[in-house]
């Protein structure tokens, strides 16, 4: 319950965020992606059915904030988790260095699936211009994600939540 | 139960689960009134006072941030004018605003009164939350008569359609998204075609036949036919033809008559066009 309620709060602020800001920042691509930091964080250190309900429902809420194909952030941001959950029990270490790696292709990944979804798989031919931008939102994300990770570290320490996954 | 196959792979069962029901989210679509999209709703209801805060407070900080550079260059002047300049450009930042909105608001009911139709006014909050597709939010819902599939429009021209409705906010398809389709014609030559949204940013006309005389700088305007828009709002001017396109069709590009960027109040037609003939037959 705390695990859902502070992930909550996380959401809630992030997509108030990357909603209201890029109204005002003129280059979009500076503004991190910090839906899929959240998940990674999810994927990385949080095993369980109820982290991965919650990365659906993550992707859900982003769902009523963005894109025209309800389902379509669920199913990507579950793809996000499930990923991020396979790295981390494979690797002996899911530090910030794994997280902001995983964000970086995630950001990459998801927007291709996302335009592959919503208009087939010939529209990745049109995407070559969003690529320089995509690629910088990445590493924008990549560079924020460490900060955001400490953050929650922080925020689960204070909620008495473990703040790393239990080797399974 | 620990070691059982399920409990070892419950988060990739899970997953698995959740991706199919996600899967079958996309394939059949989320209608207004269904139980999948009372989630939706509550989630835009929910976000919709928060992202209005965050626009408050970034506009606010925008202002801030104004305020005390001028604050500085007004010291470097005269240390003793500093307060009372601070406050006179604070108060004019607060005039301006209101006048650029009471301007944006008086062009709006003048389209209104253009329109001749039902129409109500609403604030932009918000952008996509990905920026994938290009959507807005609005602060008005269905509370305000609001309800998907609506016109949206600002003083320029056509601006998009309402996808997601909840009691106190909408969002907003802009035509320029790849997933946006409005029937449109050229003024001049009355070629009908479909203005879509591309994937990497712009609005084209789609289905415009080899043979029709479509031009740089013609006009596009609304149709009426798609059952959305009223007739005769415009989309935007030609900005390229090429002829030498592969396919049946025309590769024509459209620059937008609206920026989408800049939009801070628009229209919304609450009242369906009434049904139309084919623009090509006048």
């Amino acid at each position: 319950m705390r695990l859902t309620l502070l992930f909550a709060a996380f959401v809630v602020l992030g997509l108030a965020f990357e909603s209201a800001v890029p109204h005002l920042v003129s280059f979009r691509a500076l503004i991190p992606n910090l839906i899929i930091i959240l998940v990674v964080d999810l994927g990385l250190r949080h095993h369980g059915v109820v982290p991965a309900m919650l990365a659906f429902a993550i992707g859900y809420a982003t769902d009523a904030l963005a894109g025209s194909h309800p389902g379509l952030n669920a199913f990507m941001m579950t793809m996000v988790f499930l990923v991020s959950y396979e790295i981390s029990t494979r690797l002996m270490v899911t530090n910030a260095l794994v997280g902001a790696t995983v964000v970086f292709f995630g950001v990459i990944a998801t927007a291709l699936a996302t335009v592959a979804f919503a208009d087939g798989f010939n529209a990745l031919s049109d995407t070559g211009s969003m690529l320089p931008g995509l690629t910088l939102e990445a590493a924008v994300s990549a560079i924020v994600a460490p900060f955001i990770f400490s953050m929650l570290a922080a925020s689960k320490r204070m909620t008495g939540l473990p703040v790393r996954a239990k080797r399974e | 139960m620990r070691g059982s196959f399920l409990w070892r792979n419950r988060v990739l069962l899970t997953s698995g689960a959740l991706l199919i029901v996600s899967l079958h989210l996309i394939s059949t679509g989320v209608h207004p009134g269904d139980l999948a999209a009372r989630p939706e709703s509550a989630f835009l209801e929910i976000i919709s006072p928060v992202d209005a805060a965050f626009t408050r407070l970034s506009d606010g900080l925008s202002s801030i941030a104004t305020g005390y550079l001028d604050l500085l260059h007004v010291r470097e002047e005269n240390a003793r004018l500093r307060n009372e300049l601070a406050r006179v450009n604070s108060d004019r930042a607060r005039l301006a605003e209101l006048e650029v909105e009471n301007r944006h608001l008086g062009e709006l009911l003048e389209l209104k009164d253009v329109l001749g139709a039902k129409a109500v006014a609403a604030n932009v909050i918000g952008s996509d939350a990905t920026g994938l597709s290009r959507t807005l939010m609005l602060a008005s819902g269905s509370s305000d008569g609001l309800r998907p599939g609506m016109a949206v429009l600002a003083n320029q021209g056509v601006v998009g359609k309402i996808i997601a409705i909840s009691p106190h906010a909408s969002r907003v398809l802009l035509i320029d998204d790849h997933n946006s389709a409005l029937d449109g014609f050229d003024q001049r030559s009355r070629a009908r075609g479909i203005v879509a949204g591309l994937v990497d940013d712009g609005l084209i006309l789609k289905y415009a036949d080899r043979s029709q005389d479509i031009r740089i700088g013609d006009t596009i305007v609304t149709s009426g036919l798609d059952g959305i828009f009223p007739r005769g709002l415009l989309v935007g001017t030609i900005q390229s033809v090429h002829r030498g396109a592969p396919g049946l069709f025309l590769g024509v590009r459209i620059e937008p008559a609206v920026d989408f960027r800049e939009l801070e109040q628009v229209l919304i037609v609450t009242q369906p066009p009434p049904h139309l003939d084919d623009p090509a037959k006048d």
